[in-house]
């Protein structure tokens, strides 16, 4: 036998390897081609209220469409007695919009929904609640930016629970300004009404924006927080006008939009929060155990416009454009100088220099409907 | 002539059996001896008295005899003389003085009679045996065959009874042997010997034959007469297999035979025989294989018993409490097994000592110390090396044991090649220290002190880091044969910090600490042989900090945010009584009575009552300052146990008890990397309650060779914390309002096979287990699942662990593991949608769907040197491979969002067959 005990020293021998530590997760339930549906809006009890329920289905962890709306489906809001007060399916992003309806103010409604699969959703039976009217919507610049407050308060003590949107309309200029249009190949002189200069954007609230004053003796809500536009954002270099929307909500309501509140999409990092199950009050009665999103209020609205004019602001540097707005040049058409052939369809008549070339820009830097806005001016402007 | 000496004490043996030795050693000697040779020393002592020596003239003619004698016995003089020597003497009750060198020749008499130190006690010899030469039978026989009288024959009481205490030491080391069964089989009774090897027993005045037995070691019996009190160490020499033999261990009988039910008791021996990974024996990896133990998957922190969560475990190291006792994601326990004696885990029956935890109590003891001679071992594999020293400092009074162990781990990764491992880090490192110093019989002092370090990072600039530092002081203290004390008092501080440096605008430092200064005192008292009666009190304090982010660099724009600290008291009484009823029937009845205030300095928040606790109803809040009883919760705690013996091999039990616990954690596993949050009960988190009932069936086949039970349980708990849907756990000052107080129930069935010796051993067992929690709490805002119960995050119904080992011969054996459990619950994001203009995640209902099972096996080859009982250096080299299968078990599953999609990636993190070497040696 070999003497072991004469070996001093140790010595280890290592084949060691680590490979494809990470790999896709994909459960089948990743994949699969479940899109449950979605619910959102709510019955308006205003009087002579329009009441708008978008309906759409969730998309798929992979998929990178924007948008699935819900077509096709039969929608309507019923009160306790079941008197059903029919929706129309308008446009094409699954929206469905009643008629001017007087709901009573103390009623009980639910919405009803066949889609056109013919599966059945509905929704528990909500009370009415009355909104209590904004009191204001301010403004005050400093920090990282302009912050948007609302303030407002319900006398009888009532309402406590609130959730807000606000649409915001902004005013952009295309980078490039140009008084011709291309109509069949010929450059032509613009209208003013269609002009491409100056447009008008518009969006919606993308935060779940919600407050109570449950804590409070008094049911008011002051300088609640309604967003931050970053200082220096293009969409106050000229001007902004929010209309902030207001409503009521039940405790219940309150704290399922709490949740889709905490609820983004944002993952990965060492913060994630917690997963969280949404509960709503719509449910299928087709499949119990099929997942419905969404929370059906009935409420009256209350709305506040206010504007904001860059002139009012501190120091707000005008951010550069963000399109490159290459320029080309082209010898004018002998035949007529109108025509048009520039192979590179992107570009468009910019101006023309005298005696010299045409000059053309990208269509992009010149024409600011390319960039989502309108260019005619809101009525609220 | 050494032969000679053995025949004649064998006769002397039955001699001394029968007759009593009286009056023998009353003769004075006044002497004086200048380095006379020692036949001249007889010469002048066999003149001056009626002594007559005998000795063999060869072995004693080196010895020189300096001594002055005034008046004394003896015996002292000879003590004095072969102190330090290899000789060794007896004296009869003729007058006869028998001198042997290496060896005394077997313990005809007592030598505390001569002493005369102790009188009223009888003991085994205190001189070793064979401190110097290998066991021997014959020697061994004559312990065995020996009567040990305990008292003093004919003393006044008149009790029937009569008390008999000691220790049970390793002959080797002279360490006591923990958990060590001594018992008599008529009357059939018994006790286990505690974390220090003490044993302390009542019984009937008279004959009887004690057996001791433990893992790894021989049986041992000692016939004893009893008198009186009196004491009886016992030595047992360490079992070295012959592997055709079939060992009939009496310690295999102990569970049917114990009391207690659903504990689990490993003696290292045994945990070292468990295939080694990395060839590291690993105490953890072994608990993991009990039946009802799982883990949440790989490389998780801790354990889940019977279907409870990880933090409701309480892990004592030496009655230190370590929070986190893993190293490296879990591969290796933080538990160095060269310093640990053993380990105990409760499932079901927890002790009325023990609370502070829902679930079990693992309580792993560590050695002493070698109290006779300096030893030490080393080992290298390919992550880790160690250290272990230990001995005497002073020879039977003063041991130290002390083991390091560290990694070189950084080395691995950069051999990788692969550039997501270049940049990873994994160290950690720990060491141990233990000094047991004997004061006197009564008095016995322990300091232990314990550091563990963790950090690592896994291919970005995120480091994490914990670790646990402990230091505790014990004394114990025997009263008398039927009572002692022990008293123990120390700190413990774990902590646990995460770090980025490589953004220097978003560097942050994110850290926690849990640190606890405590105190206990646990009495033991045995009036007779049908109670033992345990009662005490400890207290805890505790100063938690949970959670402080800073910025880690001067550039770093972080915004500092620290939770301020947490400060609590715990404090318990407990009394218990372990009844032997009928030698069939036994009864361990206890009640544990518990305090715990929440003081400040503390802001606390106050809601809207009847509100569920959101930010938004918030009041107002209340300050308070130091030392300010904020919130006092108390409660009683029932631990009752019964046993009843159908046969010698076969007995059933049933248990119930009750606990709470005021520590939480939160666990929050949707991460990339896994942390985890602790918390203190406060007026919002209230205590954790549980209660469970268990009941098993034990029974033992091929003369207790091959053990069978079964047990199922049902627990029922309050108070567990689970989180609100879209929950932030870090860093929240407010947590009471992200999470949800839950209703649960678990149970469950265990079935164990256990074969302990022989050439194949191990254990194969199966755990049915199912925990299941319910919201129902009022304040909560919310439910989850719809008020119905749904799975824990800790809920693995099949788990199935088999440990077999194979030896082919003394040197060469055959290792395997195979574990299989069900993956662990998840709940899944299954689609986005957009909701008031914004897009948010739509996520499964709550632990809907599970990561994939979990499946391992590693096989190893261990191949011993020689097993030369005398030579120096003892080494042992083992290889084999981890994850045999290569299974890529998921240590995280975790979603992110890339490219406007939102994608899913399981992290295993040793995903691959792994083989490795490992070298240890013994010396």
């Amino acid at each position: 036998m070999r003497k072991f005990e004469r070996i001093h020293i140790v010595y280890a021998l290592l084949f060691f390897m680590f490979t494809q530590c990470k790999k896709p997760f994909e459960p089948a339930v990743l994949t699969r081609d479940d899109n449950y549906l979605v619910v959102d809006g709510f019955i308006n009890t205003s009087p002579g209220g329009i009441t708008t329920i978008i309906l759409s289905r969730t998309k798929n962890l992979t998929d990178t469409v924007v948008n699935i709306p819900e077509h096709g489906a039969k929608a309507v809001v019923q009160n306790a007695a079941g008197i059903s007060y029919p929706l129309q399916e308008t446009g094409t992003n699954g929206n469905y919009i009643s008629n001017p309806i007087t709901l009573d103010n103390n009623g009980q409604y639910k919405i009803v929904i066949t889609t056109a699969d013919n599966n059945q959703y509905q929704s528990d039976l909500v009370t009415a609640k009355k909104t209590p009217a904004i009191d204001s919507v301010a403004w005050r610049q400093g920090g990282k930016g302009v912050n948007l407050y609302v303030n407002t308060h319900d006398p009888a003590n009532n309402t406590r629970y609130y959730r807000w949107e606000y649409i915001q309309t902004w005013e952009y200029h295309s980078q490039l300004e140009t008084i011709w249009g291309v109509a069949n190949g010929l450059a032509y002189l613009r209208t003013p009404a269609e002009q491409v200069h100056i447009c008008y954007n518009t969006t919606m609230s993308s935060d779940i924006l919600t407050g109570t004053s449950a804590a409070l003796s008094q049911d008011v809500i002051s300088d609640g927080l309604l967003g931050t536009i970053l200082q220096n954002d293009s969409t106050l270099q000229y001007r902004s006008s929010f209309l902030v929307r207001q409503y009521a909500l039940t405790p219940a309501a309150y704290f399922y939009w709490q949740i889709i509140q905490k609820n983004s999409a944002q993952l990965g990092t060492l913060f994630d929060l917690q997963p969280s199950q949404l509960e709503g009050n719509i449910h299928s009665l087709t499949n119990a155990n099929e997942p419905v999103v969404g929370y059906m209020s009935a409420t009256t609205l209350q709305e506040k416009r206010i504007a904001i004019n860059n002139s009012d602001l501190q120091n707000w540097q005008s951010a550069p454009g963000s399109y490159n707005c290459t320029i080309a040049d082209v010898p004018q058409n002998p035949a007529n100088f109108l025509i048009v052939d520039y192979p590179d369809t992107s570009y468009a008549p910019w101006y023309y220099v005298s005696m010299g070339p045409l000059k053309l820009g990208k269509k992009v830097c010149l024409d600011c409907t390319l960039s989502g806005g309108v260019n005619v001016k809101p009525s609220f402007w | 002539m050494r032969y000679c000496c053995l025949r004649f004490s064998c006769c002397l043996l039955f001699f001394c059996s029968f007759s009593l030795i009286k009056g023998q050693d009353t003769a004075r000697i006044t002497a004086s001896f200048e380095e006379s040779s020692f036949p001249e020393f007889v010469r002048i002592i066999e003149a001056t008295s009626l002594y007559h020596f005998y000795y063999d003239p060869k072995e004693t003619d080196s010895l020189s005899v300096s001594i002055k004698a005034n008046h004394s016995k003896l015996s002292g003089i000879l003590d004095q003389l072969f102190q330090k020597t290899l000789f060794h003497y007896a004296i009869d009750g003729s007058n006869r003085v028998f001198i042997t060198k290496k060896f005394s020749i077997s313990t005809l008499l007592p030598s505390d009679f001569f002493n005369s130190k102790k009188t009223g006690s009888i003991t085994q010899d205190k001189k070793d045996l064979l401190s110097d030469e290998p066991p021997r039978e014959k020697l061994k026989a004559a312990a065995e065959n020996k009567l040990f009288e305990i008292g003093i024959k004919g003393g006044k009481d008149n009790k029937p009874n009569a008390s008999l205490a000691g220790y049970v030491k390793d002959i080797k080391t002279g360490e006591g042997i923990v958990g060590a069964s001594v018992y008599l089989d008529t009357p059939s009774i018994g006790v286990n010997t505690d974390q220090f090897g003490y044993y302390s027993l009542t019984l009937t005045k008279g004959r009887h034959t004690l057996t001791i037995s433990s893992v790894g070691m021989k049986d041992a019996k000692r016939q004893i007469l009893v008198h009186a009190d009196g004491k009886l160490d016992i030595e047992l020499q360490e079992y070295i297999g012959t592997l055709k033999t079939v060992i009939v261990s009496a310690e295999k009988r102990s569970n049917t035979r114990s009391l207690q039910m659903g504990v689990s008791k490993l003696n290292i021996k045994l945990i070292k025989q468990v295939p080694v990974v990395f060839g590291e024996a690993d105490i953890l990896k072994v608990v993991l294989a009990l039946p009802g133990v799982t883990s949440t998957g790989e490389a998780s922190n801790g354990f889940n018993v019977r279907g409870g969560a990880t933090d409701q475990n309480l892990i004592l190291f030496n009655d230190a409490t370590i929070y986190n006792p893993s190293h490296l994601f879990g591969f290796f326990s933080a538990f160095n097994p060269d310093v640990v004696k053993g380990i105990e885990l409760y499932k079901s029956a927890i002790p009325e000592k023990y609370g502070g935890r829902l679930s079990s109590v693992l309580d792993v003891s560590l050695q002493d110390g070698n109290k006779k001679e300096w030893t030490g071992s080393a080992g290298i594999g390919p992550l880790t090396g160690k250290f272990t020293i230990q001995g005497p400092i002073k020879k039977d009074k003063t041991s130290v044991i002390a083991g390091v162990r560290t990694t070189y781990s950084n080395w691995l990764l950069n051999t990788v090649p692969s550039d997501a491992y270049k940049n990873s880090r994994a160290n950690f490192n720990d060491a141990n220290i233990r000094i047991s110093h004997f004061i006197n019989e009564k008095n016995t002092l322990y300091l232990t002190g314990y550091i563990s370090n963790d950090k690592f990072n896994l291919n970005n600039d995120t480091t994490y880091k914990y670790g646990n530092k402990n230091a505790n002081l014990k004394w114990k203290h025997i009263f008398n044969n039927t009572s002692n004390v022990v008293f123990t008092a120390g700190i413990d501080h774990y902590q646990y910090g995460i770090s980025s440096d490589g953004n220097k605008v978003n560097a942050f430092k994110l850290g926690f600490d849990i640190n606890q200064d405590y105190f206990r005192a646990d009495f033991s008292y045995s009036p007779n042989y049908r109670h033992v009666i345990s009662y005490g009190f400890n207290s805890i304090f505790y100063k938690l900090h949970p959670g402080s982010f800073t910025p880690a660099d001067q550039q770093s724009l972080v915004a500092p945010n620290i939770l301020p600290a947490e400060q609590a008291l715990e404090s318990a009484v407990y009394l218990g009584d372990q009844f032997n009823v009928t030698p069939e029937f036994s009864v361990n009845a206890g009640v544990r009575y518990v305090m715990f205030n929440y003081f400040g300095p503390h802001d606390v928040n106050n809601y809207v009552e009847g509100l569920p606790r959101d930010t938004g109803t918030v009041v107002s809040t209340s300050s308070y300052t130091a030392g300010k009883i904020i919130k006092t919760y108390q409660a009683p705690e029932i631990r009752v146990a019964f046993r009843y013996a159908l046969s010698d091999s076969t007995s059933i039990k049933l248990s119930f008890n009750t606990l709470q616990q005021y520590i939480h954690s939160l666990s929050n596993t949707v991460n990339v990397s896994p942390t985890d949050i602790w918390k203190l009960s406060d007026p919002h988190i209230k205590p954790q309650q549980g209660n469970q009932v268990s009941l098993g069936l034990y029974k033992n086949f091929k003369s207790n060779t091959i053990e069978t039970s079964i047990e199922i349980y049902y627990k029922q708990t309050k108070n567990f914390l689970d989180y609100k849907s879209g929950a932030q756990l870090l860093l929240n000052s407010h947590i009471e309002t992200d999470v949800l107080s839950t209703r649960g129930k678990a149970y469950g069935v265990e079935l164990l096979i256990k074969k302990n010796s022989g050439k194949i051993n191990g254990w194969l067992s199966y755990s049915f287990s199912r925990t299941f929690l319910q919201v129902n709490d009022p304040l909560a805002g919310q439910t989850i699942n719809k008020g119905n119960y749904y799975p824990a995050s800790f809920d693995k119904p099949h788990n199935v662990n088999f440990i077999g080992n194979y030896r082919f011969s003394h040197r060469y054996s055959i290792s395997m593991n195979v574990i299989y459990s069900t993956g662990r619950p998840i709940t899944l994001p299954i689609g986005i949608f957009n909701l008031g203009g914004s897009n948010s995640l739509l996520y499964s209902d709550r632990n809907q769907y599970r990561v994939p099972d979990y499946f391992r096996t590693d096989l190893s080859v261990n191949i011993d040197g020689n097993h030369k009982v005398k030579q120096r250096f003892h080494n042992s080299w083992s290889f084999g491979v981890y994850n045999l299968t290569a299974r890529q078990n998921a240590y995280s599953v975790y979603f992110v969002q890339e490219n406007g999609k939102i994608k899913g990636y399981q992290l295993s993190i040793f995903g691959t067959a792994i083989p490795f070497v490992t070298y240890n040696i013994k010396f």
